[in-house]
């Protein structure tokens, strides 16, 4: 990146570059140096914790109950972020296959939800699935089902909650990726003899592979701090990462246990943030969507 | 486009405009209470509000472990009146969290039954007024469980009920309940007593649909679930709903506590918080929460004016037989760490 | 896929989409209490939802506080990329993975880390605890969705004007900032939304002088499903909606 040097910016340009820093020092750096500062410290039943160093608090972290824990996010975020790749794919596909004069306003109606309140369309899942929610009552009114299916609590309505609340995020970045593809490609490997599911096998699935690793990281990465869904929907059975920091932190008083865990938890999104770049830059294009993720990362 | 481009920039200013007001010290004439949700009725706020001036701001908690942890992350300011339950009025004031009161300011504290006054946790009031009271004990549904089917405590591990049951998420009435099941005090700091009420809780998990403390009727109500431990207002309330629930005192006992006002030691608004304790304290008030909540009130003057369909509710004033080992939770020092670490296990069991 | 497959997925899809906040606008007029069965037509909890001081209140107060997060946010973020873009400096890499791995940070962390700060500089929760917070939520997204826009556009555009004569701050209000107008709208816009949406920052960091509708929203919700809810729920999708759709309209507009 070239740049030319002009006299006169440099006064405004220091300025923008030490207030950037500034802010940056300040809402990101020193809080999360604090925050580790205080994992490594000694829980205290009077205050919050007593400055002693101890790295009980880590091993405290490979105890079976924080495993327990961490295997259960990981695992449940890992779930949703499949079923909304399977229930997304398709969709996108089709999506991006419509005709151009209605494809805005398809994508509106994906688009309107993204920006809804993630709460109220967590809440107003319980009125589809619960025992007397609309599912339960139709199935019943139609002679489908003798009793009202289970279907609140279960690890079911923590799998619907959180397609539902991501399934936007999925689609986005993959609709960008299928949108982008030249039909011709398709054509010429069908015209080659390949079958349908072959050419996608081999032509599409590869060409969209970075929509897919984007939208992935996008539904993986909110769906594993994610508490209100599990609390609201699954009735709170497993406990959870983000649930099991928030208690460390507003029941059990242990700040430094619940720092420690944090800090973890903020390794494993670095961890994967950098596989983000490490793809998206494989696959250049300035999409930005994907970096929407956050707003409904709870 | 011209207009477009100073929009922001507008946007900012007036923004800046906007906040200046807010940022400021909130005006005179407040009481901030700090209380469980859905615990006063907004009628009765809007009252005390209409009649003095101040003005409520009601904050919520979902558990008093909760409401702990804020007051001393907040050193007992920001708040004025909080309602801890039975032993956290103790806990509060060891770490002067609360302040003392001045009796002579709450003159309707002479309506309250001596009976419920000076509990062990607080023996002459110093530190809490008492609001209302209850006991934890089982809710099912009829519809499912045969009138008989539950007669303790005991009874939710039953195998017929799996995937049936609500538990509390509160750990120390959770602990209770296994303790009691067990022929343990409810307070009790044995290791080895603790350590099976886990394995019986532990058991109790694989029963176990939902963990809750503040929607347990619902999922009563809409029928997710059969039965649970539930307090008995929110059975009372829950039963209105759905006719078909049912509720019993357990044998072993059930769990009783009181929820009681205390004024936090950094009260900004100390009169008006005497002022509102004095209000909620009033009997034609204590009857409003009754009616609305269903919980037994302390207020004798209140009792007298129930209508009979309330005033006679066995379930909400239990009589003596229902309360006979009836074992209110106290304090139990370093041994909730232990009930915490349990408690953990517990949550993260398959 | 067939053409008549195709469209019923999507359409299925958009059925899980809609139903359920279209059975929750329906419930809003339920004169049925707790119970999901119908009682009749009824306004009465949008009356009662007028009536909740409290509950306005957080309304407002969080409306407040997403206006003014989002224009700071959006002034530092639009800075950072202004920053990321145009200079270059020691440490300016750095910079940028900074402000991307803020984007991904989880939000228990940032709330977190903010309340052991407040509480070790012992300031008082309230708005500014709060404003900080959120602005340190929202700058990210705005840096990089406008650091995403600056990329496609031509940079002598702004060396012309500077050759004019525009000092640099001149050049970067009248060239760039029309230009990338978009995206520091999508920016701010984005940010007011992440405000608006945030539970768990706001459970740390702001106090009872200073309560906000999510957390408002949160404990209403956890207690069950109650007509009141529907009602406010409701209301806020309402709103949403016509914003979107008026975005939409405006977008459309400038594009003929």
């Amino acid at each position: 990146m070239e740049r030319v040097p002009s006299p006169g910016a440099s006064r405004f340009r220091e300025a923008s570059i030490a207030g950037t820093w500034l802010w940056l020092g300040l809402f990101a750096l020193l809080p999360n140096l604090v925050l580790l500062l205080v994992a490594f410290l000694d829980r205290d039943t009077v205050g919050f914790f007593i400055p002693s160093l101890t790295l009980d608090n880590f091993r405290e972290l490979f105890a079976p109950v924080f495993l327990g824990v961490l295997w259960d996010s990981i695992r449940l975020a890992l779930c949703s972020t499949l079923v909304c790749l399977l229930a997304a794919y398709p969709f996108a596909y089709a999506l991006a296959k419509a005709g151009p004069r209605l494809r805005p306003w398809l994508l509106l109606l994906v688009i309107i939800p993204f920006w809804t309140n993630s709460l109220i369309r967590t809440y107003a899942l319980i009125l589809m699935i619960g025992a007397q929610g609309l599912v339960n009552k139709c199935a019943l009114g139609l002679g489908l089902i003798g009793a009202p299916l289970e279907l609140m609590y279960t690890d079911f309505a923590v799998f619907a909650g959180m397609t539902y609340t991501f399934l936007p995020f999925m689609i986005l970045p993959l609709y960008a990726s299928i949108e982008k593809l030249d039909p011709g490609l398709a054509d010429a490997a069908k015209d080659l003899g390949a079958g349908s599911l072959r050419t996608f096998w081999h032509s599409t699935l590869p060409l969209t592979l970075p929509g897919v690793v984007a939208g992935c990281i996008l539904v993986f990465l909110p769906s594993l701090g994610s508490f209100y869904i599990p609390e609201i929907l699954g009735g709170a059975t497993n406990m959870l990462l983000g649930t099991f920091i928030k208690n460390q932190f507003l029941v059990a008083k242990n700040w430094p246990l619940g720092a420690a865990s944090s800090s973890v938890l903020t390794l494993l999104l670095v961890l994967l943030a950098v596989l983000y770049r490490f793809t998206s830059q494989r696959a250049a294009g300035g999409y930005n969507a994907p970096l929407n993720a956050r707003r409904d990362g709870e | 486009m011209s207009n477009l481009r100073l929009s922001p920039l507008f946007l900012i200013l007036a923004c800046f405009a906007l906040a200046g007001p807010a940022a400021a010290a909130p005006p005179a004439g407040e009481v901030v209470v700090y209380n469980w949700s859905e615990y006063i009725p907004q009628d009765v706020l809007d009252a005390f509000t209409e009649e003095t001036g101040i003005k409520v701001i009601y904050s919520t908690f979902e558990s008093n472990e909760a409401m702990y942890a804020k007051l001393k992350l907040l050193r007992g300011r920001d708040y004025d009146v909080v309602v801890p339950s039975s032993y956290f009025v103790e806990m509060l004031h060891e770490e002067r969290l609360i302040r003392e009161l001045d009796h002579a300011k709450i003159s309707n504290l002479g309506n309250l039954d001596p009976r419920v006054l000076s509990r062990p946790y607080d023996p002459d009031n110093t530190y809490s007024i008492p609001y209302m009271c209850g006991i934890a004990g089982i809710a099912y549904n009829t519809k499912h469980i045969k009138p008989g089917g539950v007669t303790g405590w005991k009874d939710l591990l039953r195998p017929e009920f799996k995937g049936k049951v609500i538990l509390t998420d509160d750990l120390r009435d959770a602990f209770g309940l296994a303790l009691r099941a067990l022929g343990h005090s409810v307070n009790s700091t044995n290791p080895e007593e603790i350590r099976q009420a886990y394995e019986f809780l532990a058991r109790l998990k694989s029963s176990v649909r939902v963990f809750d403390v503040t929607a347990i009727k619902q999922a009563l109500i809409s029928e997710e679930v059969w039965l649970g431990p539930i307090w008995n207002g929110d059975f009372l309330v829950a039963q209105e709903e759905n006719p078909n629930l049912a509720f019993i005192f357990p044998q072993e006992g059930g769990i009783p506590w009181v929820d009681s006002f205390a004024i936090t030691s950094g009260a900004a608004n100390v009169e008006n918080a005497y002022a509102f304790i004095n209000y909620m304290l009033r009997p034609d008030v204590a009857v409003r929460c009754v009616e609305e909540y269903k919980y037994t009130t302390p207020n004798l003057a209140a009792v007298r004016l129930l209508p009979a369909g309330l005033r006679d509710n066995p379930i909400l004033f239990p009589g003596p037989d229902e309360m006979k080992d009836a074992e209110y939770i106290s304090g139990i020092g370093d041994a909730l760490n232990l009930y915490e670490k349990y408690w953990e296990r517990v949550k993260v069991l398959r | 896929m067939g053409a008549w497959s195709k469209r019923l997925y999507i359409f299925l899809v958009y059925c899980f989409f809609y139903l359920p906040l279209l059975a929750m606008f329906l419930y809003s007029f339920n004169a049925a209490k707790y119970t999901t069965a119908w009682g009749g037509f009824s306004l009465k909890w949008y009356a009662a939802l007028l009536r909740n001081n409290g509950l306005l209140d957080a309304a407002l107060n969080s409306f407040l506080v997403a206006v003014c997060a989002a224009s700071l946010a959006t002034l530092l973020g639009g800075l950072a990329a202004v920053c990321l873009k145009r200079y270059s400096f020691p440490g300016r890499r750095a910079l940028f993975i900074g402000i991307l791995l803020l984007t991904v940070s989880p939000d228990i962390v940032m709330g977190i880390s903010f309340l052991i700060l407040f509480i070790a500089c012992s300031v008082q929760l309230g708005f500014l605890t709060l404003l900080v917070a959120h602005t340190a939520l929202c700058a990210p997204f705005v840096a990089v969705t406008v650091l995403a826009r600056l990329e496609e556009f031509d940079e002598y555009l702004i060396e012309a004007a500077r050759d004019l004569g525009a000092s640099e701050a001149k050049a970067l209000l009248h060239v760039l900032l029309p230009l990338s107008a978009p995206a520091v709208a999508a920016g701010w816009l984005l940010s007011f939304t992440l405000s608006m949406d945030d539970v768990l920052i706001s459970t740390f960091v702001t106090g009872p002088s200073f309560e906000v509708l999510p957390v408002r929203i949160y404990s209403m919700v956890r207690l069950g499903v109650k007509p009141d809810v529907n009602a406010l729920s409701a209301i806020m999708f309402a709103l949403t909606l016509s914003l979107v759709l008026l975005a939409q309209v405006i977008t459309q507009l400038r594009r003929k």
